[in-house]
């Protein structure tokens, strides 16, 4: 196996806790609620997952948890944020310590232990193309994320159910002239949003790195919640976006173990100074921004 | 039983206690009140790794000294102004032993012992040295100059990989150590090291072993990770593997090469007698095999049997002081001389050394 291969087997399960987050952020960010809680609701779904999973729960309870528990937690952000229109900035990185503070309390005493992970599963005939075929052999959790990518995908264009997201994100008062309820349309959004942070933690704990160790989220939720930004809301841009954070991170390590003579520190930096400049690039767009961008994003609805 | 406070519940201790304080304004405090000994660490404390040695360290100190002694272990207290404020705290409460693990406490631990003399600091691998401060380090490589010869034993490819934390010289001369020891078994052996920059993210550590191994690496060398990440990665790929500090051995029952443990309790033991007797004095303290801080242990059998003679012999004559890794004839990796023929380091070259040694194939980060 050469690093080429390392970087394109490893890419996607790289990306998977990023993606999955990021989904979940730009539901309700699409539905015009800015939860900056990513970072603990990763947490602590990770941590109930891997609790359960520990105690012989099993891989597909683990996740069914870390999803409720994340949605559950994600609620509370719902009743501040919405029910009391609270700041959301403020909301949302409260929700974020609590979170990160329930994940380290549960996990007190499951610290530094194993769970064993999930088999990666071969794609039929694609990964037997040499080289590129490493890219095809990935967990089901992995495939999973990928049909949930084609699935949001698919519900922004073409169905009603995107389009009353959209419509409750850019024009909170018209959709709510024309019938929908707007708070009920972001509390769902937001739960979505908590369940799929819950999950990427849930991927992060117990399938990509089968232990418990306090703080392994490690400022993956912060990187989702760029992600949304750096794909300009747009599904399909989300999922590069996370492909080439998770690439260039791998590209970094791999450069080193091959003795390329380039400062760690640099490459360890790699990837965010990646994330950097391409948002740059992406806000000097303003017409990008405009048209993608979503109209109420954090503010409160008032009738 | 050790009490553990994370940072969390410290806060609401914080907030009793300065009511406390307030309500009940300044009494001294009593003669026999207990000696309180204060361990503040920059990860939890798990079951394995540097905060799990450096806690068990104190057990022994509790043992022998019961109730004239309580010992606080606070966790995860990032390094920065955050340790500076928690320390000052912790000794205003009338903690009169510190216990500063990790390198980044140095500047303020060293604040506080310098205001107060009643106060023993010990501080983990730095090297300034106050009346009433010591910095402590263990003599890893001593270990890893043994496990190197294992590995290079057990090699097929020829090559061994390292994941390390960050480039300082700590860890240098463990890669160092331990590319030496393969050396003397295969001469041609090179060894990647990848730094990852962060003390603490599995998820990142794992990558990098499975990068190492992706270039041909057999033998995996876990430098400073306190999760099992590494070794459990390196047990699915059927990969060797050790690490520092506390043994692994139950994620990765068949390929765990051995462990450098490190057993602080002689040398917190000591200290703590001494701040007892009044006769503490600051001094740089390096803690290797002959001071029975270093020990490895828990060797995989399938380490051949002469090899393992020849890895006994070794160590017997480090432990006596008749051999040390870092003797020359030593080459850097730029291939200048490093160690003139018959030569050996002093401990002071050793604490502060920033090269590779030949055969080291990743440049050192400047």
């Amino acid at each position: 196996m050469n690093a080429i291969e390392f970087i394109l087997a490893g890419m996607l399960a790289a990306a998977t806790p990023f993606l999955l987050a990021a989904l979940g952020e730009l539901v309700a960010e699409r539905a015009g609620v800015l939860n900056l809680g990513v970072e603990g609701l990763m947490a602590f779904g990770a941590v109930l997952a891997f609790i359960i999973v520990y105690h012989g729960g099993g891989h597909l309870l683990g996740f069914v948890a870390a999803g409720l528990g994340s949605a559950v937690l994600s609620l509370v952000f719902a009743v501040v944020a919405l029910g009391f229109r609270a700041n959301q900035v403020a909301t949302g990185l409260a929700i974020g310590i609590l979170g990160q503070g329930l994940s380290a309390l549960f996990g007190k005493t499951y610290e530094s232990l194993t769970v064993k992970g999930l088999p990666k599963l071969a794609f039929p005939w694609l990964s037997e193309i040499p080289i590129l075929g490493s890219l095809f052999i990935q967990d089901i959790v992995v495939w999973l994320s990928l049909a949930a990518t084609l699935a949001l995908w698919a519900m922004f264009a073409y169905t009603k159910a995107g389009l009353v997201v959209r419509a409750v994100g850019e024009n909170p008062k018209a959709a709510h002239a024309i019938g929908y309820s707007v708070t009920s349309v972001r509390v769902s959004a937001i739960a979505f949003g908590g369940a799929m942070a819950g999950f990427a933690g849930a991927y992060a704990a117990v399938v990509y790195t089968p232990l418990w160790a306090d703080g392994m989220i490690a400022g993956r939720g912060w990187i989702a919640i760029a992600l949304v930004v750096f794909g300009t809301w747009l599904t399909g841009r989300i999922f590069l976006g996370a492909c080439l954070f998770g690439a260039v991170s791998l590209m970094g390590l791999a450069a080193q173990a091959t003795g390329l003579d380039v400062p760690s520190q640099l490459l360890s930096s790699l990837p965010y100074l990646v994330t950097i400049i391409v948002l740059g690039i992406i806000s000097a767009d303003r017409r990008l921004l405009k048209l993608n961008g979503v109209a109420s994003l954090g503010e409160p609805f008032e009738r | 039983m050790l009490t553990n406070l994370t940072r969390r519940t410290l806060m609401k201790g914080v907030a009793v206690s300065g009511l406390a304080s307030a309500i009940g304004g300044r009494f001294a405090l009593a003669a026999d009140e207990p000696l309180g000994i204060t361990l503040v660490l920059p990860s939890p404390v798990g079951d394995v790794g540097w905060g799990h040695a450096l806690a068990a360290g104190l057990e022994p100190v509790k043992a022998a000294y019961g109730d004239k002694v309580k010992i606080t272990v606070l966790e995860n207290i990032a390094e920065g102004p955050d340790a500076d404020r928690i320390m000052n705290k912790t000794v205003a409460d009338g903690n009169k032993f510190l216990v500063a693990g990790s390198f980044g406490y140095q500047n303020g631990a060293l604040q506080i012992a310098r205001r107060d003399p009643s106060v023993t600091v010990l501080h983990a691998s730095g090297f300034q040295v106050a009346p009433n401060f010591s910095p402590f380090a263990a003599k890893y490589f001593q270990g890893t100059y043994l496990l190197g010869m294992a590995a290079a034993a057990l090699s097929k490819t020829g090559k061994l990989g390292s994941v390390s934390a960050f480039a300082i010289p700590e860890l240098i001369t463990s890669i160092n150590a331990f590319t030496l020891g393969a050396q003397t078994v295969k001469p041609d052996i090179e060894v990647s090291v990848v730094w990852v920059n962060s003390w603490f993210d599995p998820a990142k550590e794992q990558e990098a072993a499975k990068a190492l191994m992706a270039q041909g690496c057999d033998v995996i060398f876990s430098n400073a990770q306190d999760t099992p990440s590494v070794i459990a990665a390196c047990e699915e790929a059927g990969v060797y593997a050790f690490n520092l500090n506390s043994s692994m051995k139950k994620y990765a029952p068949k390929t765990y090469l051995g462990c450098i443990a490190t057993d602080w309790s002689p040398f917190f033991k000591a200290s703590v007698d001494a701040h007892f007797a009044g006769s503490f004095k600051g001094a740089n303290t390096f803690l290797g095999v002959a001071d029975k801080v270093v020990e490895v242990v828990d060797w995989n059998p399938d380490i051949p049997a002469d090899m393992m003679t020849k890895i006994k012999e070794i160590e017997a004559k480090i432990a006596d002081g008749s051999f040390s890794p870092f003797t020359g004839p030593i080459t850097k990796a730029d291939g200048s001389e490093a160690v003139a023929a018959g030569a050996t380091l002093a401990d002071g070259e050793i604490v502060a050394m920033d090269w590779h040694v030949k055969g080291v194939a990743t440049p050192l980060p400047k």
